[in-house]
């Protein structure tokens, strides 16, 4: 009956149940026994419904299963209870609760068949042992021994037995009877219902736990994670789904086997080192479940001394890393178990995976970024060394490593010549042989060198890098523009390292664009240098240079050109050189030396220019060279050289024509010339002689004055006795035509400190000027004055004078008032020269028509200075 | 040549050179011309106004007055615009380019000179001079002249 009103109660509670109990048996319970029975029933049934009271509002299991031996044995007034559950997959039952007994029995396992819980379990109904002597030989545990009588009820739920019930006592006096087998039956009734409860309550936190951990994992597949992120969440996940206490992802690290990631992981567990044995355990088996950590094989020692009872270990991406999930305190592992483990092994396989591809997406992305960066880094570098300082840094930062470095072949030898990061300073300079190193093998081999641990014990290590103590290295090939061998470029860590093959692809691809920048760079310097030379001899060559390009528009215009010009680069730079000098430098034929007249302010410039046509490969018009010299000052030279022979030539045939024709004349014989008519024209040859000779001395003595060969004797002269000899009629000059000489020395001028001979020169071509630009029978005034330490000598005539515009300009070399002006053009010249050379000064004074003075001072001869 | 044929023939020589006025004089008088001397540009134009000579011998290369300036005076005074004119120029350029000037009454001498060639280059001149034209062909000729002479 109990068991039908188990069996028919599927839900709604121990209360409901307990009423149940209560209408049925006042329907069933005749009348007549109702009377004495009645007060027994109703205390039973009364203790009934506080039991079930007890035990239903207890879910959760173990508390449960304690709250449901206590009740029986206060129902039953039993010294002890117990309840075993039954295992059926080992074929025992397993001690779950003890009220009154030894609580080491929990936990203990019997035969299922045995004794009166075997029987309860094997009938479905229960059994009064109430000679429990009967079973004392098959007591499963001294526990019981001294128990006198036991009644055993079975506990089942969903249609099978679970486990059974039992009360029990020592006290020889107390029986059982039927009703007490009722009793405890109907208890174990409403137990079994709680315990499903329990169960069922159970099973959907499970549930919930697992669908909650699943909806983690699922979180974890919709979100972007870095796998580190991803490998604690799995174990948040593994953990939750299968209450475990902490969680960890274990399996191959950048730095080798290890733990990946954890979840609320003690750092003991992590101090463990890698689970080598649970590895290969997983090898074997998708799930390993140990139960017992502390004697399991599957486990390496140190693990099994590890600060957890049992661990669930799964395979997860096809065996490259493992979840494991721990449990402080011991557990088994059922079926369910391993179905929830093979679920968060798929389920974390997938996130692990998605997160690597992921990771390896962005660490992709990431490098072909920082990829991008370096070879812009690269591209700014304008000279070879800031390349591989550049290639150094860029490399360095694009594979985080700890320290870079440059190699390059010098001589048959790799040399450091770059270096970024720790220690990279003392690498610089570090030589490295080409066979035999690390470096030498990229050389050699033309390829990638990758290291992932060169060990830490390498003595006389020929590599520098390695030899500084790095051990994960990676070098590849740096090429020169030809393709050679040119160095290497190569990243290292202190501490062992993968090299991911991206990595090492990358850091190739920078070595590519290191050898393009290398050489993009050392072409840049040459050009540099060379448009530096071209700057230096464009601004420093004594040629104006302009250029113009295709537009025609002037894009050079040196120093020469600013001076030859007068117009500066800046206002010269992008326009056409027809607007800066308002006429064409181009001709249709180019051509060399051609003349060329340009202004320059208001002074007009002659440029020989030289013009060049630039072509582009197509042949066509790409700009023109034009190169320039200032030839005016050439041109004044040339044109005054011409009119000096022209002039010189004319001086020359005037004393000539004098000697030429009075020796003619004097050979005719048809005229009879008188004595006096002869001594007149031989007079006058041998004067023109004379006159002819001063003209050769003038021009020497012009030489002389523009080389600075001039021999003076300075001696003391007496200024009077020169003046008076000039003004004198031998002195006077031959084309006086009957003009007056005047003499006016001052009574004390002191003799002057020159040379006679010149100073007599000087005051001659003075006077002759005199006599040639004043009219006949004219004044020609000679006169000397005492200055302080000085003597002033005047010549002075009553001619036209000299134009103002032209009196700075008399005294200049071929200077002549005119073409037709008789005279070399140098006698004003010579005078200057000779009275500068003596140390005097010489000016004019002179008026149009009013004729001129010239005056020129001489310094007193010494000791004879006016105190 | 009679004594009557010199007796006709009156020269000015204007030249600033005392010896070349001289040698001139002695020369042409040797051949029965008369002779007048001019220091300077404007005593020969004095001269040549008051006395119009047959012919005029003409120093290029004065001070003061040179002779194209003298040149320019004489044929633009009526009186004197008609005398045929020697210039004596040391610019050895005219050689050999002074060509069709007798016909203008243009002559042109360069120094230094044979002095036994100054009477029949004068003699010559007048002789064209008598047939050629005057006037505008003669200021064609003399700026012809001066362009050869460069000035």
């Amino acid at each position: 009956m109990s068991t039908g009103t188990a069996s028919v109660v599927s839900s709604g509670g121990p209360l409901v149940l307990a009423g149940c109990h209560l209408a049925v048996a006042a329907a069933l319970v005749p009348g007549r026994l109702w009377g004495r029975a009645k007060a027994r029933w109703l205390e039973r049934e009364d203790a009934l419904l506080r039991a079930a009271e007890a035990v239903a509002g207890e879910l959760e299991r173990e508390r449960l299963l304690q709250r449901v031996v206590e009740q029986a044995a206060a129902l039953l007034r039993a010294e002890a209870a117990d309840c075993y559950l039954l295992d059926r997959a080992r074929g025992v039952l397993r001690c779950a609760a003890v009220h009154g007994l030894d609580p080491a029995l929990v936990g203990r396992a019997v035969e299922a068949a045995a004794g009166a819980a075997g029987a309860a379990v094997e009938r479905g109904r229960p059994v009064p042992a109430a000679a429990y002597a009967e079973v004392a030989g098959r007591v499963p545990h001294a526990a019981y021994r001294g128990f006198r009588r036991a009644l055993v009820a079975p506990l089942a739920w969903g249609g099978e037995v679970r486990g059974v019930l039992a009360a029990g006592t020592r006290d020889a006096g107390r029986s059982f009877d039927r009703a007490d087998l009722e009793l405890l039956e109907a208890f174990a009734g409403v137990a079994a219902l709680a315990l499903r409860n329990a169960e069922l309550l159970a099973e959907r936190t499970r549930q919930a736990r697992a669908a909650r951990a699943f909806a983690q994992v699922s979180a974890l597949l919709a979100e972007p994670l870095s796998p580190e992120e991803t490998f604690a969440a799995a174990a948040r996940a593994a953990a939750g789904a299968l209450a475990g206490d902490f969680a960890a992802v274990v399996g191959e690290g950048a730095a080798g086997p290890g733990v990946l990631g954890g979840y609320a992981l003690p750092p003991a567990v992590r101090e463990l080192g890698p689970p080598r044995a649970l590895v290969e355990a997983l090898v074997a088996s998708p799930v390993v479940a140990v139960r017992r950590a502390r004697d399991d094989g599957r486990l390496d020692p140190v693990w099994r001394r590890g600060p957890f009872a049992s661990l669930l270990a799964i395979r997860v991406e096809e065996g490259r890393s493992a979840v494991v999930v721990f449990f402080r305190a011991e557990r088994a592992f059922g079926a369910e178990e391993l179905e929830l483990a093979r679920h968060v092994a798929r389920a974390t396989s997938a996130a692990l995976e998605r997160s690597r591809a992921f990771e390896s997406e962005r660490a992709a992305r990431s490098l072909s970024q920082r990829l991008a960066a370096a070879a812009g880094a690269l591209a700014a570098a304008r000279d070879p060394t800031a390349v591989l300082d550049a290639a150094a840094e860029q490399a360095r930062l694009l594979v985080g490593a700890d320290t870079a470095s440059v190699a390059t072949l010098a001589r048959g030898e790799l040399v450091v010549g770059a270096a970024a990061g720790a220690g990279g300073d003392a690498l610089v300079g570090a030589r490295c042989p080409p066979t035999g190193s690390a470096a030498g093998d990229v050389v050699q081999l033309r390829a990638p060198v990758v290291l992932e641990d060169a060990g830490d014990d390498r003595p006389a290590e020929p590599d520098p890098v390695l030899a500084a103590g790095q051990r994960a290295y990676v070098g590849v090939p740096l090429a020169a523009p030809g393709g050679e061998p040119h160095g290497v470029l190569a990243v290292s860590c202190a501490a062992p390292r993968r090299w991911r093959e991206e990595e090492v692809e990358a850091l190739a691809a920078l070595a590519a664009h290191a050898s393009v920048a290398l050489a993009g760079a050392e072409l840049y310097q040459r050009l540099a240098l060379e448009h530096e030379q071209n700057a230096a001899i464009l601004s420093n060559v004594a040629d104006g240079i302009v250029a113009v390009g295709r537009d025609g528009r002037v894009v050079v215009w040196n120093a020469a050109a600013e001076r030859i010009t007068g117009v500066p680069a800046t206002e010269a730079l992008g326009h056409p050189p027809s607007e800066v000098l308002r006429r064409e430098l181009e001709s249709e034929r180019g051509g060399a030396n051609r003349l060329v007249a340009i202004a320059r302010g208001g002074e007009e410039v002659w440029l020989s220019l030289s013009e060049t046509v630039m072509r582009d490969p197509a042949g066509a018009v790409a700009g023109r060279i034009f190169a320039f010299r200032d030839i005016s000052a050439e041109r004044i030279v040339d044109r005054m050289k011409s009119d000096f022979v022209s002039t010189v030539s004319q001086e020359l045939r005037r004393p000539l024509t004098s000697i030429y024709g009075f020796a003619a004349t004097l050979l005719r014989r048809d005229i009879g010339f008188s004595a006096e008519e002869r001594e007149t024209f031989l007079g006058y040859i041998a004067s023109e002689s004379e006159r002819l000779t001063e003209i050769v001395d003038a021009l020497l003595d012009v030489a002389r004055l523009e080389s600075g060969t001039l021999e003076l004797e300075l001696v003391p002269t007496d200024v009077g006795e020169v003046l008076r000899e000039a003004a004198s009629d031998e002195g006077a000059p031959a084309l006086a035509n009957g003009h007056r000489f005047a003499v006016e020395i001052e009574d004390d001028v002191p003799p002057v400190r020159a040379d006679p001979a010149k100073l007599r020169q000087v005051v001659g071509r003075l006077v002759e000027n005199a006599v040639k630009f004043s009219p006949a029978g004219s004044l020609v005034r000679l006169e000397a004055r005492a200055r302080p330490d000085a003597v002033e000598i005047t010549v002075a005539d009553e001619g036209s004078g000299i134009p103002e515009a032209q009196l700075e300009r008399i005294f200049a070399k071929f200077w002549r008032g005119s073409d037709t002006a008789p005279g070399t053009g140098l006698g004003l010249f010579i005078a200057q020269g000779l009275v500068s050379a003596m140390g005097g000064t010489i000016r004019v004074a002179s008026a149009e028509g009013a004729g001129s003075r010239f005056t020129f001072a001489l310094p007193v001869a010494d000791g004879s200075r006016r105190s | 040549m009679t004594r009557a044929e010199r007796e006709e023939t009156t020269v000015l020589v204007i030249d600033d050179e005392p010896p070349i006025r001289l040698l001139c004089r002695v020369n042409l008088e040797a051949e029965g011309m008369q002779v007048l001397e001019a220091a300077d540009g404007t005593a020969g134009l004095g001269a040549a106004r008051s006395a119009i000579p047959d012919v005029i011998l003409l120093d290029v290369m004065m001070p003061g007055l040179d002779g194209w300036q003298v040149a320019e005076e004489l044929l633009g005074d009526e009186r004197t615009k008609a005398i045929p004119i020697v210039f004596l120029t040391a610019r050895a350029e005219l050689r050999g380019r002074a060509r069709d000037l007798d016909a203008a009454g243009i002559g042109c001498l360069t120094k230094p000179f044979d002095p036994l060639e100054l009477a029949p280059l004068v003699r010559g001149l007048l002789d064209r001079a008598a047939r050629g034209e005057h006037g505008a062909l003669r200021r064609e000729k003399l700026a012809e002249l001066r362009g050869w002479l460069g000035s």
